[in-house]
């Protein structure tokens, strides 16, 4: 059976959904999928998701980009120090004006002079993670509440809203009812489940969020349905014939890497405005390195680095919101690894079949004989996740084919 | 078929330049413009004294030559003498080291191929220049996209090439990606895509190498259309009753210089390779040989299968013996990439292969290749180099084990070997310490299929064999095959050039759509019946 499109989303959202709420009745352990943990892995996903769609943005133009980590490290404290001083919308735009820095310093590297690109990234990464100690010590140090490793707080934040009707925001002065929030309430089989799921989406939202989601459709729409957009992805596929068409590479690439560095400050802002209200040595915690995962786990496009995000985000939310319920989490993978081997034993695919079988048995382990789960085996999860995908579809993952290699214009043979 | 390039040109308004990002975004299609200014009777390119060197070798010394607006002027000459080089320049993939280029009777200095774009030249290089996980479309309209405010117009683009592919006489899936098309298949892209331009000036580097003969009809009638409208044409090819059929003028080059420009009424055949080469051609004596009883290559019912599709190769069987060469004629894309792959066990597929009386269906390429089977791949830049690696290594590629010792290579003896190659293929080069890339096409395939005679095999698989090689060469390549066939050797050759086949092969087979359509003797089979058997207008009971 093959589906297509929208059936096939729906279904791969579906089902998880289901076992979810089979999880739940099953364990009495309500936190997997209510609006709290929803909440919280939203927050946590987007500066994941930006990470990820930077790395897709070099990656697409032809530039590896092991420094989003440092150009994140840049976000977070322009973000913090425009914040303090200007305001929190304010911040956020420097927050994207420190990744750009970042970038540019990234393409002037290995595009211009063509430096290898993975010791480009490593080198700014450093050069982040201490040129923001140096301009900490010019900007925070004697201030109040701030110091060498932090901001002082900022003053403002920005706003929240819920969505009317669904979630109970308000319209004109009148609160609408919060639909959603009713339904989780009730315990039901899956609309419960889907309800929570949902309000954890909508509601206590912040504009800052929004935007950050919003870079998946503007990213997807552009690099597959403009001109400009063509013309980056051949540059990353094949910059000679690109070149012999007559399109700018070096060119493409500078831009491509702006916009990568200008995604990966914007998610170190939101961890220094939205996530937090000042900005502090560390933030980023690798989620740049992450980001870079999740780019592979959805196969250089944005929807699929969504669906990674969503991941890591998750299992982030979970540990923060109910660390008790990591366990049942154990349960949810037997389930699904369960299902998986089914269909892998429909499909005969005999690899599949042996790495899902795998990891039903570790997972159904875990849950059966592990009552303290350590931290390190919970955070590792995303990226056991991520291991799966890439030993199970390796086959059809599809990386630009020009992405790493440096180019020289005029170098066709 | 204009009417594609003439929808293109529509959005001829002029926008003001706001910055690169902005010209992207709104850029008029600017294919076709450069020739506005066009004076009625200058030629439509001249090169003057040009000189090009590369480290070691002077590709292009002092050339100078003239084309005519409206004509198609052909330029022939040994491999490494300089064509493609030459091509190049006029293309502003490279700067001359000296000399100048007018176009339209006006100097111009090309920095980049986006300048010669607008100055109306557009280009079929010799090696495809395709991004592979881009689709055909994307590949055919990148950099003169169709577009309103910067969003490509993919319907329209579908529609355009659609109705040119049409006109070729060509079918294609413009929403399939590259990486998936055969040998044939992207060079219909390559020639779609410099059409779709709608350029004034066309460079064809080769374009017809892997086309069988109602192909090449059909392009040049295509050709001859657009000439008729105005259109110049430069067109490099190593078959010489092409050029004489189709071209106004051909300009000989020799050792990186031109010896002459005539017309085709004026010379032979003969003497056109004669002043090619310099002297007396080499005329290998048609030979007739002993085929022997015993089977080298037994393929019963062979398929290949993808799921929801056709077979790509479907219910195949044959034997080839010992001193035996067997024919594969057909349309490129008809399942002869897909049977060679499936004989060297890099395709799954179902059926029974066996190699001098063993069977290895199951075995892996390198059994395979341990059980003497050796392999001229389609397409040399893909399958057979690695491109910026020495010649030595390239010529140590499938053969480690040999020059290896105590999980060392014998750098000297592969040196050796290399050299060896070299001389005795005439690959034309400076050293064997050069990377890939610096050979010319024809050399690098001659180097390519030296590699392969040099392993012995026993069963050979040889596709396009003399792809690129010119006339000369051609003839020595013939010559090295048929020695190995009258040793012994068994051959698969798959091979669009009809002379080569029938020359060569003892019997011939036809492919259409993934299988076998008709059993042939050469003496038999004259052109016409094998093109109406390649094009599935004939089906004959086997
Ligand atoms: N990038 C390069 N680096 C070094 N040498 C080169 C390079 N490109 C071409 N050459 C050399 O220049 C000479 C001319 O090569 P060119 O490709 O123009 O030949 P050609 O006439 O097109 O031959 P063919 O018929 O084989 O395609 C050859 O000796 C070749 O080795
Ligand atoms: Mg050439």
């Amino acid at each position: 059976m093959k589906l297509t499109g929208r059936a096939r989303l729906m279904v791969l959202f579906a089902v998880p959904v289901a076992l979810m709420s089979v999880v739940r009745l099953w364990s009495g352990e309500d936190a997997l999928t209510s609006s709290d943990t929803i909440g919280a892995s939203l927050r946590l996903s987007v500066p994941i998701l930006l990470a990820g769609m930077a790395g897709l943005w070099a990656e697409r133009c032809g530039v590896l980009n092991i420094g989003i980590e440092g150009m994140m490290i840049f976000g977070t404290w322009f973000g913090g120090w425009g914040a303090w001083q200007f305001g929190p919308w304010v911040g956020l735009a420097f927050a994207v004006v420190g990744g750009m820095l970042g970038g540019l310093i990234h393409a002037v590297a290995t595009v211009r002079f063509n430096v290898d690109q993975i010791i480009s990234g490593v080198v700014l990464n450093l050069l982040a993670f201490f040129g923001v100690r140096y301009m900490s010590d010019l900007a925070f140090v004697g201030q109040p509440g701030g110091g060498v490793s932090q901001s002082p707080p900022q003053t403002s934040a920005i706003p929240r809203f819920d969505i009317p009707v669904l979630s109970g925001g308000e319209v004109f002065g009148w609160k609408s009812p919060n639909i959603l929030l009713n339904l989780e309430e009730r315990g039901w089989f899956f609309l419960s489940d889907l309800a929570g799921i949902l309000h954890g989406l909508t509601h206590n939202l912040s504009w800052g969020t929004v935007i950050g989601v919003a870079a998946v459709p503007a990213t997807f729409w552009i690099l597959w349905r403009t001109r400009i957009g063509l013309r980056l992805r051949s540059s990353g596929e094949s910059p000679v014939a690109a070149e012999t068409l007559g399109v700018n590479v070096i060119r493409l690439r500078y831009l491509g890497l702006l916009v990568s560095g200008g995604l990966a400050g914007y998610a170190g802002g939101i961890l220094a405005i939205v996530a937090s209200s000042y900005y502090r040595q560390g933030q980023t915690a690798g989620r740049g390195y992450i980001g870079l995962a999740t780019m592979i786990f959805g196969n250089w496009r944005p929807v699929g680095v969504l669906g990674g995000a969503s991941l890591f985000g998750y299992a982030e939310g979970v540990k923060l919101v109910a660390n008790d319920a990591i366990s049942t989490l154990f349960l949810f993978v037997a389930l699904a690894a369960v299902l998986l081997v089914v269909a892998a034993v429909v499909n005969r695919n005999t690899t599949r079949g042996i790495v899902t079988t795998f990891v039903a048995v570790v997972a159904a382990y875990a849950y059966l004989a592990i009552d303290d789960v350590p931290e390190s085996l919970t955070q590792s999860l995303p990226y056991f996740a991520t291991l799966v995908v890439l030993a199970t579809a390796s086959q059809r993952l599809r990386p630009p084919a020009m992405a790493g290699i440096p180019y020289r214009r005029g170098e066709s043979h | 078929m204009r009417c594609g390039c003439v929808a293109l040109c529509r959005g001829g308004v002029t926008v003001p330049q706001r910055g690169w990002v902005w010209q992207y975004l709104s850029m008029p299609d600017s294919a076709a413009n450069g020739s506005a200014s066009a004076n009625g009777t200058a030629p439509a390119v001249e090169l003057h004294n040009i000189s090009k060197g590369f480290p070691g070798v002077v590709a292009n010394r002092d050339i100078s030559m003239t084309v005519e607006r409206g004509t198609i002027h052909a330029i022939v000459g040994e491999n490494g003498a300089g064509k493609s080089t030459l091509m190049k320049t006029l293309y502003g993939l490279h700067q001359p080291d000296s000399g100048t280029i007018a176009v339209n009777g006006t100097e111009v200095e090309f920095g980049s191929p986006s300048d010669a774009i607008d100055s109306g030249i557009g280009m079929v290089h010799q090696h495809f220049m395709l991004a592979d996980n881009l689709t055909v479309l994307e590949n055919i309209i990148l950099g003169a996209e169709p577009a309103t405010g910067g969003v490509i117009d993919s319907r329209e683009a579908a529609r355009q090439i659609t109705e040119l592919a049409r006109s070729l006489g060509v079918e294609i899936d413009v929403n399939s990606p590259v990486a998936e098309l055969g040998v044939g298949q992207r060079q219909r892209v390559e020639i779609l895509k410099v059409l779709y331009r709608g350029a004034k000036t066309l460079i064809l580097d080769e374009p017809t190498a892997v086309l069988v003969p109602q192909e090449v009809d059909e392009l040049f009638e295509n050709l001859r259309r657009l000439v008729d409208a105005g259109t110049t044409v430069l067109f490099i090819s190593h078959k010489l009753d092409e050029v004489l059929a189709v071209s106004n003028r051909i300009t000989v080059i020799r050792q990186g210089t031109t010896v002459g420009t005539v017309t085709p009424a004026e010379v032979t055949r003969r003497q056109l390779a004669e002043m090619m080469v310099g002297s007396d051609l080499p005329q290998p004596e048609p030979r007739t040989s002993e085929v022997s009883d015993r089977v080298r290559l037994e393929v019963k019912n062979l398929s290949v299968s993808r799921p929801g599709r056709r077979d790509l190769v479907h219910d195949v069987s044959f034997a080839i013996h010992s001193g035996e060469i067997l024919g594969v004629a057909g349309v490129e894309g008809n399942g002869q990439f897909e049977l060679c792959s499936a004989l060297l066990g890099r395709e799954h597929s179902n059926g029974t292969v066996a190699i001098d009386g063993k069977d290895v269906s199951h075995a892996s390429v390198r059994d395979r290749k341990n059980a003497g089977i050796a392999y001229v791949p389609f397409d040399r830049q893909r399958e057979g180099l690695m491109l910026t690696s020495s010649l030595w290594e390239n010529n140590l590629l499938g053969q480690e084990e040999k020059f290896t010792k105590y999980g060392f290579v014998n750098v000297a003896a592969a040196r050796a070997a290399c050299r060896e190659v070299i001389s005795r293929f005439g690959v034309l080069t400076p050293n064997e310490d050069v990377p890939a890339f610096a050979l010319s096409g024809g050399n690098q395939q001659k180097l390519v299929v030296g590699r392969t005679m040099s392993m012995n095999p026993a069963v050979l698989l040889a596709a396009h064999p003399t792809r690129g090689i010119d006339v000369g060469a051609q003839a020595a390549v013939w010559e090295e095959i048929r020695t190995a066939r009258d040793a012994g050797l068994a051959v698969l050759l798959v091979s669009a050039d009809l002379e080569e086949l029938l020359g060569l092969s003892d019997r011939v087979i036809v492919m259409f759509e993934g299988s076998v359509v008709a059993e042939l003797s050469p003496r038999d089979a004259t052109p016409e019946l094998l093109g109406s058997y390649m094009t599935g207008a004939k089906v004959a009971a086997r």
